[in-house]
């Protein structure tokens, strides 16, 4: 095998992995994306639970990683979108978060892949979280979804 | 080398786009194809989320659905544009059947009517904000 023809996996390729940002408050949401774009990422935005999930059904979207705000207006909060997921999209990981104390305590259950991230967050803490939640989503993974 | 011999190319920073689209498919459809062009995008689903991010930071055009949620539309958001004298350029759309029942829509800008083909809409984009320029010679 000559030098040239040597393939080097890297140990991290942002683009293999898709995220669905969901946050009702735009410039938030905006900085987040525009974060995690320059990161590498495939982003896709969504208002609400219910634009997410309507992204989630689309035959057309493949999402590996959602990140949603709790307290969102509509019908589902950030809960009930992590639940919504797990029993539609088990595939998916979720990363909750969240200003709320309450909710933050209200994390340590199964329902979600970790504890909430509290804002005001640093992106960096967004970006090493999904970097976690990655190693669970191979290749292999998104057949399933 | 001479002087003389060498162009040089100004490095451009690609335009920024807001798309204001209530339906979530469509936007993402169509930020995901104006991004694939290398313009920069921001997404608002409402008039008032365009409006507070308009107010926030620098847009190069605005890509509006007239028919939005809520108390105001997009021709609400043309009009702050115009009120608070950005410089914006703007490309209005709606899926109604009579667009010269709009009003004032002639001095807004491009118009394009629902359904449309993305490619319409890229090939609008660009010749509205000139990207990407061919280099002078």
């Amino acid at each position: 095998m000559s030098p040239a023809s040597t393939n080097v996996t890297p140990q991290w390729d942002n683009h293999l992995h898709t995220l669905l940002v969901v946050e009702d408050e735009v410039l938030i949401r905006l900085a987040i994306a525009d974060y995690l774009r320059e990161c590498g990422y495939k982003v896709y935005e969504a208002v609400n639970a219910q634009e997410a999930v309507a992204m989630l059904q689309s035959p057309e979207v493949v999402v590996d990683i959602v990140f949603s705000d709790v307290q969102m207006p509509g019908d589902m909060d950030g809960f009930a979108l992590s639940r919504w997921i797990r029993a539609n999209k088990p595939g998916v990981q979720v990363i909750l978060t969240s200003g709320v104390e309450r909710s933050a305590n209200m994390a340590a259950t199964p329902c979600v892949a970790g504890p909430l991230l509290e804002k005001p967050y640093p992106p960096q803490d967004v970006v090493d979280r999904i970097k976690q939640l990655a190693t669970r989503v191979g290749r292999s993974d998104r057949g399933k979804r | 080398m001479s002087a003389a011999s060498v162009t040089t190319f100004p490095r451009r920073i690609p335009p920024t786009i807001l798309v204001v689209e209530d339906n979530v498919l469509t936007r993402s459809a169509i930020s995901d194809e104006l991004r694939a062009h290398g313009f920069k995008v921001l997404e608002a689903s409402s008039a008032d989320d365009a409006i507070t991010v308009l107010d926030t930071m620098r847009v190069d055009l605005l890509f509006v659905d007239i028919h939005l949620p809520g108390t105001q539309n997009g021709l609400d958001v043309a009009r702050h544009v115009r009120t608070n004298g950005m410089v914006t350029r703007m490309i209005m759309t709606s899926s109604l059947s009579e667009a010269s029942s709009i009003p004032d829509l002639d001095d807004l800008g491009p118009f394009i009517r629902k359904p449309y083909l993305i490619s319409r809409v890229i090939g609008l984009v660009s010749e509205s904000l000139g990207w990407p320029d061919l280099p002078r010679m």
